[in-house]
């Protein structure tokens, strides 16, 4: 059963489409790669997907609920990670996320066994501002999952992440319904069992393994 | 000819009736001269002003608690006109008050008032030009629109212990002769007319400017449609 | 209603502790403040018997200008750093999150009071009273409402460093009013102080109703 439904998302940025009638059904429990070349749209529908933004006009149901009218609802449900990590460069690892402990309404226990998960152990108590930007980008996607999140949206959370990013990208995902945008055919490949490519905003097509020759 | 040129050339056709009720039939007055007759188009375009702000308001409002897109033209167009009889109100004012106060400018409480008000509404379109457009423009000029009319009044109120040189509101409480009375009222409502036509002609060129995006928007989906669907 | 306070005190530390660690603000500001008297002093050919009448209007002069510094900066750190976003991204209300920011940005601004009424008092000679510190800390009041609101708003706009000052000094002109006649006859104008005061309370409770109002509509997508 779908978990997302997309009728029809356009999004306009003044006379710009940035994104033209997308379509999509998620089932729970998948996996979908966004490949894209850049400027493609794949950021405009993964910040429409995870209510950050509002598209111009099309619908958009998460788990059963209008996800224009119910975001406050939806965002219990829903981690994102978008393009900038969003961190406070002054706070450590571990405050940054018990802010957001806060924020979410989660109790802090959550916070050491998220830092473990991620890879940021160690660096627990230095500030984020140190980390370097692969250690800043694991520590978002710690944040994008600090309420355990049904729904993850993911916008190339494997930028510089290192080599074991996508064992860490794994272990994320397991559980939940991911979205995920990317560069990287063989990592959406790997992680994802079906594919949406998109070109100048509009939906090239989708496909289960894809194999991309270009 | 359309209904906007009718309305544009209607509301001319009142403002040059008004033009010949100012100076020709309305009394010179026995201490200003004929300065005085600026009188007639600097309060009915204040009032104006002040009603082409209270559109801003509602629309403003209306739009915040219901999302309608003609409520925030509404307010679009009122702010651009209301701008315009602001600025005729401070320029009049200004050419009245340099041969009778022997200053064109003095920092009473309506002066004051009136200046920030141009301010404000200059930051509503600035505001309008600037942010994002569509839903996340409407939103904050609607904000500004908001407290901007608040404003007002509470900077009038603020400075009312300043030295007050501006007079009182001399048609309710003053024995203003009737001939003048006659002219001030039929003035105000031509300038009342022509806000209102301005308005109207407004809303039409924001409608026309809005235009495209949906309009495209529907074309691109129905080429769309005729593709195979893409997902499931 | 709790759970929000929780949120909005959890932001106002985070804003400060930030500020704390990197004392990147106060410091600016505190010698800013310094600075903007030093130069009235070049602009006004202050002595003994013009101070009292010059210095309440520096003053004002110099805590607007730092307002919009600290106001400012505010929610334009937030947007550099694209946190803004994560923290909207939560289900916590976005009121609370905008009392939290403008709770830290108060209290900076407080910090540079600090700074700028001993200054003046030292610089000009005037008294240093509990009416001029009340008049000042309820100004602040209003002021970082309205300030921390369209700093929210011009923090998500193009030109933000333009348009900052043009939508909030209108809108302070009657703190800026109420707050210098207050100042005035603290320092020994005539006028009536007690009326001031009310209005400055007037003025703070509107404008901090109406901000909270809108602050759902300049920080929800």
């Amino acid at each position: 059963m779908s978990i997302l439904v997309a009728n029809g998302l356009t999004h306009w940025f003044g006379h710009e489409i940035a994104l033209e009638s997308i379509d999509l059904a998620i089932d729970a429990g998948e996996h979908m790669a966004v490949l894209g070349e850049n400027g493609a749209g794949k950021t405009t529908l993964l910040r429409i997907l995870a209510t950050a933004a509002r598209p111009t006009s099309g619908g958009l149901e998460i788990m059963g609920l209008d996800a224009l009218r119910e975001r406050k609802r939806l965002r219990r449900r829903i981690g994102f990670v978008a393009h900038a990590p969003g961190l406070y460069p002054a706070l450590s690892a571990k405050e940054n996320l018990e802010f957001f402990c806060t924020l979410q309404g989660v109790a802090r226990e959550r916070v050491a066994e998220t830092l473990a998960l991620v890879g940021l152990g160690q660096v627990a108590s230095r500030p984020a501002g140190q980390l370097s930007r692969g250690m800043q980008q694991r520590l978002a996607i710690g944040r994008a999952i600090l309420h355990d999140p049904k729904l993850l949206v993911l916008d190339e959370p494997d930028a510089s992440l290192g080599s074991d990013g996508p064992e860490l990208l794994e272990a994320v995902m397991h559980d939940r319904t991911v979205v995920l945008a990317t560069h990287d055919h063989a990592l959406a490949n790997r992680l994802c069992r079906r594919t949406l490519v998109l070109r100048h905003g509009r939906s090239v097509g989708t496909a289960t393994r894809l194999h991309i020759v270009q | 000819m359309n209904k906007y040129e009718k309305a544009a050339l209607g509301a001319v056709a009142l403002m040059l009736l008004a033009a010949g009720a100012i100076f020709l039939y309305a009394p010179t007055d026995a201490l200003q001269g004929s300065v005085q007759r600026i009188f007639y188009l600097h309060v009915s375009s204040a009032i104006a002003a002040y009603g082409c702000f209270a559109v801003v308001l509602l629309g403003s409002i209306i739009y915040l608690r219901n999302g309608s897109l003609a409520a925030d033209r509404l307010a679009r167009a009122g702010a651009l006109v209301g701008l315009v009889f602001t600025t005729v109100t401070l320029v009049m004012g200004m050419l009245w008050a340099k041969p009778i106060w022997g200053t064109f400018w003095a920092w009473d409480a309506r002066l004051t008032s009136t200046l920030v008000l141009w301010i404000l509404y200059a930051g509503y379109l600035l505001v309008r030009r600037l942010a994002e457009p569509g839903r996340q423009a409407a939103r904050f000029a609607a904000v500004v629109g908001i407290f901007g009319f608040i404003d007002v009044p509470v900077v009038h109120f603020s400075v009312t212990w300043w030295r007050t040189q501006h007079p009182g509101p001399v048609i309710v409480n003053d024995a203003l002769p009737p001939e003048m009375l006659a002219t001030f009222l039929f003035t105000m409502a031509c300038t009342l007319a022509l806000a209102a036509s301005l308005i109207a002609i407004r809303y039409r060129i924001e409608t026309l400017a809005d235009g495209p995006v949906p309009a495209v928007a529907e074309k691109a989906s129905a080429i769309t449609s005729n593709e195979p669907e893409p997902v499931r | 209603m709790t759970n929000s306070i929780a949120i909005a005190l959890a932001v106002a530390r985070k804003d400060l502790t930030a500020e704390w660690r990197t004392r990147e603000l106060l410091p600016a500001l505190a010698q800013f403040v310094v600075l903007a008297l030093v130069i009235a002093n070049f602009g006004f050919q202050i002595d003994s018997h013009n101070a009292p009448s010059i210095a309440p209007g520096v003053l004002w002069m110099a805590l607007v200008f730092a307002g919009l510094v600290a106001f400012g900066r505010a929610f334009a750190a937030e947007r550099e750093q694209a946190s803004l976003e994560a923290m909207l991204m939560t289900p916590a209300s976005p009121v609370a999150i905008f009392a939290g920011k403008a709770l830290a940005a108060t209290l900076l601004l407080i910090g540079c009071e600090a700074v700028l009424l001993p200054a003046l008092a030292l610089f000009f000679g005037t008294p240093l009273s509990a009416p001029i510190v009340a008049a000042v800390l309820l100004a602040t009041i209003g002021m970082a409402a309205l300030g921390c609101l369209f700093s929210a708003m011009v923090a998500r706009i193009r030109a933000r460093e333009l348009l900052l000052p043009l939508l909030t000094l209108p809108l302070w002109i009657p703190f800026i009013v109420a707050g210098g006649q207050a100042v005035q006859v603290a320092m020994g104008a005539g006028g009536s102080y007690d009326q001031a005061l009310a209005l400055l309370v007037d003025f703070d409770i509107l404008f901090v109703v109406l901000t909270s109002l809108a602050a759902r509509f300049v920080l929800d997508e």
